[in-house]
């Protein structure tokens, strides 16, 4: 009573697209930007996980008269999953802006002064 | 029911009042927001305490949350259970109780330490929202949950460690940590996906109840273990540690280091309470073991040719890791086997579970130190530093102290639990142990460089108008100090009382399920 | 409380080392007692350096800093050293590499065998 894989094609293909866009891009606001896609895959990845074929959401009084609802749970996971994405990437980007505040450039090769 | 059954949750909710309420008596000056944070630290630490002497005598506590009855994880009717249940047994009490005795520590160091700098407000707001996440991670009973700790916790880190913004180094370290930690915090919420869409369950015990081995399953695994192998810090995945460490404040690399093991509970409960039996193949017990070997020895090599002070500590924290990691995966290799964990696997899971609660105290203690010698000469670099122990006879007597205790010398607290290893290993493969040994030496190395470089030698000139050491930062030190001399005289009591009922707990898979889901799963 | 740490090999006793390093301290400290206390002061006796090095004036220029500490350990081991620096090379995306490279191999193993 699921859907087929398509949905989790997409989720997987969306996940590595954001890996390689970390591992690749070297201009770190598009790296912010490749975590906050693998971010969105894993909520698609939540909440197609939930998703019955047909299925009306998961609110008796709201839904009618159907036999079929979609998984509360992932939906109530993908919000709280939602806030703290939010939460690192505001977190990430005023640290990127710190950076080249700091560094004058936004290449992530250069920024190198911690190592060995 | 009395009030002892709202201990786990008063464990969260102290420490979250005290750090959402700090903007508020912050407004008072700053007598009283220092009194505010040793207060919500002390009583975090008495409630820790309170709590663990409640589990060793109780059993293992679960508390659902927005329950009638907070004690009933299975209401009438229902199969498995659907409310966030926090679970407490003896591991998670024992790991709690190191969390807090250290965040205690730090908290009485943060007060002078942190004294001449501003947006003090946030920095203990943060810090006990870090407290907060490392205190849920190890006594949640739900996967979800432990995700939603780890995130708060590595959120607040990323803030601590980025709290000297005007340094281009902690800004730096600060976003390479939360790079690597965010894709890691992403695959654990990927495990945790494909377990809740084989089994339709969020809660640890039920899903232990369930699992079976399958494709998915051994995937979900195989992330779950890379994610938090990457959070406590393991080879080739630790290279975040040596900068996060070494650039946060003094204060908060001391709890850190107990955040890490936070991470390293979540990867143990995996391995044995949710997976346990059901792995029938010994893959994930040598992985462990060899992700221990390889971090142990190639981090304390990187540590001896360091010249930051709280660098050369951090790589020291992941060295340490890979001791437990040896100790706690010859145990899981033994797990199964009864004769085998009676002879060697038993044994291995209490050295591993014992350096846990050791190398949180002395690290602790470790980093508490190299922040005095910040603090004292302005310069983290140990090429500027000679002569301090006429400056600060204590601290380099707790020094002494701690780094005797990690180097493993006899009698110290970290030789019992570095001996448990070593013999357990030895029955594996004697290479085990002439890994762990030369490790040990190493480590002894990188001390002496240490204490001979900072504190011997004659007295310098440019040393000459150092800071006085502040009673605060003394009493911080001081708590860390007496934890590893109270462990190192009484080993046995700590092996009977702390250590054995923790490692039972991290065997007992059977005993974790059935506190949940009763006696009939 | 005073039993031992048995580690199923052998025991661990804490006030057995204890008092064993009180009776090591004892005779240590006895013999540096009993030592010569004839020695010519002002003579080549008396100075720090058997090599007869000239001793510095100031105290401050005897110390050694940290870069030296084990010099002839890092020189041996320089090979090995050059490896683990190109390692610990500072660039985030190389991190980020070796992680993934983990999770894969971590992966292949568990599902493999």
């Amino acid at each position: 009573m699921t859907v087929g894989n398509m949905p989790f094609l997409v989720v997987g293909i969306l996940f590595l697209m954001g890996v390689l866009a970390i591992l690749r891009e070297k201009n770190l606001i598009k790296i912010a930007i490749g975590i906050s896609i693998i971010e969105s895959a894993v909520n698609m990845l939540l909440i197609t996980l939930g998703y019955r074929l047909s299925g009306d959401i998961p609110v008796y009084f709201l839904s009618g008269d159907v036999d079929v609802m979609v998984m509360p749970t992932p939906q109530a996971l993908t919000l709280t999953a939602i806030v703290i994405a939010l939460a690192t990437s505001a977190l990430m980007l005023s640290v990127i802006m710190l950076i080249y505040k700091h560094y004058g450039t936004l290449n992530v090769d250069e920024l190198r002064r911690l190592r060995g | 029911m009395n009030w002892h059954a709202h201990l786990p949750a008063l464990l969260l909710a102290v420490p979250l009042l005290g750090a959402f309420a700090t903007p508020v008596f912050n407004m008072g000056g700053k007598t009283l927001r220092n009194a505010w944070f040793i207060v919500i630290s002390s009583s975090v630490f008495l409630i820790a305490l309170a709590l663990w002497h409640q589990v060793s005598v109780n059993g293992i506590q679960v508390y659902v949350m927005g329950a009638e009855q907070f004690a009933l994880s299975l209401p009438s009717g229902m199969k498995l259970p659907v409310r966030i249940i926090l679970e407490v047994d003896a591991l998670s009490a024992f790991m709690a109780l190191a969390g807090s005795i250290t965040s205690l520590a730090g908290a009485w160091f943060s007060l002078s330490f942190m004294d001449r700098f501003t947006g003090l407000s946030r920095f203990v707001s943060l810090y006990l929202l870090l407290t907060v996440g490392m205190l849920g991670m190890m006594i949640t009973g739900d996967l979800f949950n432990f995700f939603v700790f780890l995130e708060i916790a590595s959120v607040a880190s990323y803030g601590l460690v980025a709290f000297w913004r005007d340094r281009p180094q902690a800004i730096e370290a600060s976003f390479k940590y939360m790079l690597l930690s965010q894709l890691a915090a992403m695959l654990v919420l990927v495990a945790i996906g494909f377990l809740y869409g084989r089994y339709n369950v969020l809660n640890m015990a039920a899903i232990g109840s369930l699992i079976h081995m399958g494709i998915v399953e051994k995937v979900a695994l195989a992330f779950l273990i890379s994610a938090l192998a990457l959070k406590c810090g393991a080879f080739p995945m630790y290279l975040w540690i040596p900068d996060a460490y070494g650039e946060a404040p003094a204060s908060v690399s001391c709890l850190l280091v107990t955040v890490s093991q936070a991470s390293l509970y979540g990867l143990f409960r995996v391995c044995f309470s949710i997976y346990g039996l059901a792995m029938s193949n010994k893959v994930v017990a040598w992985i462990l073991i060899i992700f221990g070997l390889l971090s142990m020895f190639i981090a304390v090599s990187m540590a001896v040719i360091q010249h930051e002070v709280k660098r050369l500590m951090a790589y020291h924290a992941v060295s340490q890791t890979g001791y437990m990691l040896l100790g706690v995966g010859v145990g899981l290799l033994a797990l199964g086997n009864s004769q085998a964990l009676a002879e060697y696997g038993f044994t291995a899971l209490k050295g591993g579970v014992f350096h846990i609660f050791n190398h949180a105290m002395y690290k602790g203690l470790l980093f508490l130190t190299a922040g005095t010698l910040y603090y004292m000469t302005g310069t983290r670099d140990l090429n500027k530093m000679g002569g301090l122990v006429r400056k600060s006879p204590w601290t380099a007597f707790m020094f002494v102290v701690a780094a005797a205790a990690i180097a493993g010398l006899p009698p110290m607290n970290g030789f019992a639990s570095k001996l448990l290893i070593y013999q357990s290993s030895f029955a594996v493969h004697p290479l085990l142990t002439v890994v762990a040994l030369v490790t040990s030496i190493l480590t002894l190395a990188s001390f002496v460089k240490v204490f001979q470089t900072a504190f011997l030698g004659p007295e310098q000139d440019r040393m000459a108008d150092v800071k006085k050491v502040p009673a605060t930062m003394l009493v911080g030190m001081g708590i860390l100090t007496v934890a590893v001399l109270l462990l190192t005289f009484f080993p046995t009591w700590a092996l009977s009382h702390l250590v054995e009922p923790a490692a039972k707990a991290l065997v007992d898979q059977a005993g974790y399920i059935a506190a949940i889901m009763g006696g009939a799963f | 409380m005073w039993t031992k740490v048995v580690t199923g090999f052998g025991y661990w006793d804490v006030y057995s080392w204890l008092i064993f390093l009180a009776i090591a301290s004892f005779f240590t400290l006895w013999l540096r007692n009993s030592g010569r206390q004839d020695y010519k002061e002002g003579t080549y006796q008396d100075e720090i350096y058997f090599s007869g090095n000239d001793v510095p004036e100031d105290g401050q220029d005897i110390s050694v800093p940290a870069d030296s500490a084990y010099w002839g350990f890092i020189k041996v081991f320089r090979p090995y050293y050059d490896v683990m620096l190109s390692v610990h090379n500072g660039l985030a995306q190389d991190y980020l590499g070796y992680f993934v490279l983990s999770i894969a191999i971590i992966t292949a193993l568990i599902v493999l065998l």
